[in-house]
């Protein structure tokens, strides 16, 4: 119960916290979604197969960075602060985007894409019209656990001066304030919870009709 | 008319289709076929510009195709391919409006055309607001004949259509084109590998091996004249059975050797004239020529004869082919057949000895 005494007593508080790890939240998504989706659209142009599967197999490999390591190199790089913060926060949200996005993209069948093309789509519409409704579902997942490990990431933001409930978290470390750790980890656990509830049913909203588990009904085969 | 004039393709190192000319005549479904690998699908990718070729003209009533934009001439050129290739997210509806609303036009007029093609591949109408995911593979593949077909073009150009399909189906969906064909008379090229196929929907055949053309020509040509021993193999040992699937039985029709007889004939009359005729087969017909019995003079042990009664008598429609003619004789017993109109009217009769002598000496060719 400690926890909640805490909450109440430091609400004002809380609630600027709250808010700065929310504005970096949504400021370094906001950059990581412009450039991973661009990135993704550059890279999976008509006849870029290849050049997407080596991009897929290197973000693979960099979502092994600890965010810890990230953040570490942009501090020696950047300095400290809230800038510093927002740039790690965008290159280690970057990489479930890419990943994600490309191969949805890479995904959308071949047949589909050569009738596209043979019924005279130009290759926008094809990117429009075909690959990326039908690769929604992979993108948006791809969306989905780059916004909960942002949030996370966010916590670890505090080492460098970025602000946020990880200021609970750590200053709670120096000073042995279980409430105060406690406190810092529930509010971001359920900002994360939130937040993927959210871009969930966006994600059912966007997704085509078509799409969603027909196989059961109706003629077979 | 589609010319093809000294056309060649290599992808690197490999010659897809080899200094190729061959002309595609209008109304007309011409099929292209050949093993996997000859440059069947090169072509056809080549008429709508989804390759482009390294070495001569490729003209449509003589414009170069390469005269057009692209994204034009394919919105011109109805496309159908073996996978599905159907838009999953699109609905029967949607799929089918692609090219009209691609070309801009109003909704009463898409939604017109789609109701009438929709008539066309005989499906109902409640299909419009499924999504692929919920048709069966002949479905979908009709659905895409009407995708194909939405903004009228003048060209249709078909990879392998009814590929992916089970036998029985595929040639359910044969048949559908040929009727569709039969109305909308489009200038078709047709690619498959199954030569029972080409031979069923071609209106000429064209033979392709290692990017060249071997021969070209209508069924009966190729059948009848396989130019090497490349052409005979890909017609099979069967081809003197795969010709009487060109033929009908019309043609082999007899108008005597039987007797036919009205209602008021007395019953005793009838006997002696059957027991005298040579074979011994009367058919009743009723006053608008219709077909409504048929006598069989049996031999019974002792030397007499017995007259039969059939009062449903077996018969073939006149459009059928000799494959199918045979194969009735064969499931009935029948040396004879009464061979009818579409609205009933006796005509004639085909009889096995005739088509005996006839698969004989396509056999003996």
């Amino acid at each position: 119960m400690d926890v909640v005494v805490f909450i109440i007593e430091q609400k004002s508080r809380i609630a600027l916290l709250l808010m700065q790890h929310l504005y970096l939240f949504f400021i370094s998504m906001l950059i990581a979604l412009i450039i991973g989706i661009s990135v993704a659209l550059l890279i999976t142009r008509p006849g870029g197969e290849r050049r997407g599967r080596l991009i897929l197999s290197l973000t693979a490999a960099a979502q092994s960075v600890p965010p810890v390591a990230v953040i570490a190199v942009v501090f020696i790089f950047v300095g400290v602060g809230g800038l510093p913060s927002i740039i790690a926060l965008v290159l280690y949200s970057l990489v479930p985007i890419i990943f994600n996005t490309t191969s949805g993209l890479l995904s959308v069948p071949y047949d589909v894409i050569e009738a596209a093309r043979g019924t005279g789509f130009t290759n926008r519409q094809i990117l429009l019209r075909v690959k990326m409704p039908l690769s929604t579902r992979v993108i948006m997942a791809g969306i989905r656990s780059a916004a909960t490990i942002n949030i996370g990431t966010a916590t670890v933001a505090s080492f460098i001066g970025g602000g946020g409930l990880g200021d609970l978290i750590f200053m709670g470390i120096k000073l042995y304030r279980t409430d105060m750790i406690l406190a810092g980890a529930l509010l971001v656990a359920i900002l994360a919870v939130l937040v993927d509830g959210i871009l969930k049913r966006l994600e059912e909203r966007i997704i085509p009709v078509g799409l969603r588990c027909l196989h059961g009904e109706g003629a077979s085969g | 008319m589609i010319d093809l004039q000294g056309v060649s393709k290599y992808f690197g190192k490999v010659t897809a289709v080899d200094n190729l000319t061959v002309t595609f005549l209008n109304g007309m479904v011409s099929v292209i076929i050949g093993p996997s690998g000859c440059g069947k699908t090169t072509v056809l990718k080549m008429v709508n510009r989804l390759i482009e070729p390294d070495g001569g003209m490729i003209s449509i009533d003589g414009i170069p195709v390469d005269t057009y934009n692209p994204v034009e001439l394919r919105r011109n050129i109805g496309y159908v391919i073996q996978e599905i290739g159907l838009f999953p997210h699109y609905t029967v509806y949607g799929n089918i409006a692609v090219v009209p609303r691609m070309l801009g036009w109003d909704a009463a007029r898409i939604h017109r055309r789609v109701m009438e093609l929709m008539e066309l591949i005989n499906l109902d109408e409640t299909y419009c607001g499924k999504y692929p995911a919920q048709l069966s593979g002949g479905e979908r593949q009709r659905v895409g004949l009407a995708r194909a077909l939405a903004a009228d073009p003048e060209i249709l150009i078909m990879d392998e259509p009814f590929g992916s399909i089970d036998p029985i189906n595929r040639l359910a969906l044969q048949d559908t084109l040929l009727a569709i064909q039969d109305i909308i008379r489009k200038t078709i090229v047709f690619v498959t590998h199954d030569i029972n196929e080409a031979i069923k929907v071609g209106d000429r055949i064209a033979v392709m091996d290692r990017g060249t053309l071997v021969q070209h020509g209508t069924p009966e040509d190729i059948l009848s004249n396989p130019i090497n021993a490349f052409v005979e193999v890909l017609l099979g040992h069967d081809r003197s059975v795969k010709a009487l699937s060109l033929k009908k039985a019309m043609e082999f029709i007899e108008r005597d050797g039987f007797i036919t007889v009205t209602h008021d004939i007395s019953r005793a009359r009838r006997d002696e004239i059957l027991v005298k005729s040579p074979a011994g087969v009367a058919f009743l017909l009723d006053g608008d020529q219709r077909l409504s019995g048929r006598f069989n003079r049996k031999k019974k042990p002792d030397g007499t004869y017995v007259i039969v009664e059939d009062s449903e008598p077996e018969y073939i429609e006149k459009s059928a082919n000799l494959n199918e003619t045979l194969s009735k004789m064969l499931e009935t017993g029948e040396r004879i057949l009464p061979v009818l109109s579409a609205k009933g009217e006796f005509l004639g009769v085909v009889t096995l000895n005739n088509l005996f002598s006839e698969v004989s000496r396509a056999s003996s060719d």
